[in-house]
């Protein structure tokens, strides 16, 4: 491939992280959704090669994820940052203490860059409770293509048995 | 729903002992759930909650669907299932038809000393049914599980048995250490899953075992 046409494939991100995923042989996803993460599970759901799940709750969706993982099947979280601060304690007495490797792509509301009133508080905290909880995380670099951040961090959950977030902004999840 | 009079959780879960589907996956919740079934059936195929409770039944959703060929059995508490009821329903939009859930109605929070439920006389298959689990019914004797166990009958969705138990606060003590990361691995090894070779071995993904 190009390097022009792979520039062109990494100026749409969320078809990005979708075609990484599939690269790296997830074979299920599994989500709440929100604003920013609605078609990017339709364009999932159109996958043959990839399951999506749609669960009620995100502490619920942690759990089907460590399921579907415990199967032998790679298994990545799709929900946004306030899913994340509701899901506490079946991340350290699930996720952790069973030490699951999950990829967890989070939608990072409330930032400076989307000062929604209702999202400032959970981003405000988000951050804060993803260290006080021992989530390891980082903030996806926009001036980088999204593909590889993607990549590291499902490698980190893996090399480390341990969930991993990626917080995302608007261009890299909206469709 | 809670009667009186009713069987213990051994007498359901020697029942289940014995009629067991070939190569069926069982997950148990925290509690007496796990302790006592890995006294009575110690097996690598069972994965074992030590706490997070309401979690067994998604899990095992989530086992179900990457496990299709083979058949997953939780035993899940109403107290648990009261924890994470939207669970219910999304077992029934996915609808694994590999997927028992065989849930324990005490009418107490066992696991934690016997508190009362917020509500004990839910018709909890009622509710299985209302979620999209089409195959849901209470179960008030331990013969009755035998029968439903060994139905040759392929189903076409979920089932959800809802067993009539005495609630059981005596902790049984399991005769193995119920180690999480030790419980996963043999589990994993057991159903032969794909493990992660690491990069440093010149892996960065998935191999068959």
């Amino acid at each position: 491939m190009t390097r022009l046409r792979a520039e062109q494939r990494d100026a749409h991100r969320p078809s990005e992280i979708l075609h990484t995923l599939k690269r790296l042989g997830f074979g299920a996803v599994v989500s709440v959704p929100d604003g920013w993460l609605g078609e990017m599970l339709v364009r999932i759901e159109q996958e043959p090669s990839m399951r999506l799940v749609r669960a009620t709750h995100e502490e619920e969706a942690l759990a089907i994820a460590c399921g579907i993982r415990l199967g032998g099947v790679r298994t990545a979280l799709l929900v946004q940052n306030a899913g994340v601060l509701s899901m506490g304690a079946g991340m350290v007495s699930l996720a952790q203490r069973y030490q699951f490797p999950l990829l967890m792509l989070v939608s990072y509301r409330g930032t400076p860059e989307d000062p929604v009133f209702y999202h400032v508080p959970k981003g405000r905290v988000t951050e804060p409770v993803f260290r006080g909880i021992g989530l390891s995380h980082t903030c996806a670099d926009r001036h980088r293509p999204i593909g590889p951040q993607v990549e590291q961090a499902a490698t980190f959950a893996e090399e480390a048995s341990s969930p991993f977030a990626l917080l995302l902004s608007r261009e890299d999840v909206q469709w | 729903m809670v009667k009186a009079s009713r069987p213990t959780r051994a007498d359901y879960y020697k029942v289940l002992a014995d009629s067991l589907p070939p190569q069926a996956l069982v997950v148990t919740s925290l509690g007496n759930a796990s302790y006592l079934w890995a006294a009575l059936h110690h097996a690598p195929e069972n994965f074992y909650f030590e706490d997070a409770m309401g979690l067994a039944l998604p899990l095992a959703l989530g086992l179900a669907v990457a496990q299709p060929k083979r058949p997953v059995i939780v035993v899940e508490g109403d107290g648990a299932l009261l924890m994470h009821m939207g669970a219910l329903v999304t077992v029934g939009a996915a609808n694994p038809a590999n997927l028992t859930v065989l849930l324990i109605q005490n009418g107490v929070h066992a696991a934690s000393g016997g508190q009362a439920l917020t509500n004990a006389r839910l018709d909890l298959a009622q509710l299985a049914r209302a979620s999209g689990i089409a195959h849901a019914e209470n179960i008030a004797r331990p013969d009755a599980l035998a029968d439903k166990m060994r139905a040759s009958t392929a189903r076409d969705g979920a089932e959800c048995l809802v067993l009539a138990t005495e609630p059981d606060l005596d902790v049984v003590k399991p005769p193995i250490a119920l180690d999480p990361v030790v419980t996963k691995h043999r589990f994993m090894t057991a159903i032969g899953a794909p493990r992660y070779v690491p990069i440093l071995f010149g892996g960065g993904k998935l191999d068959q075992i």
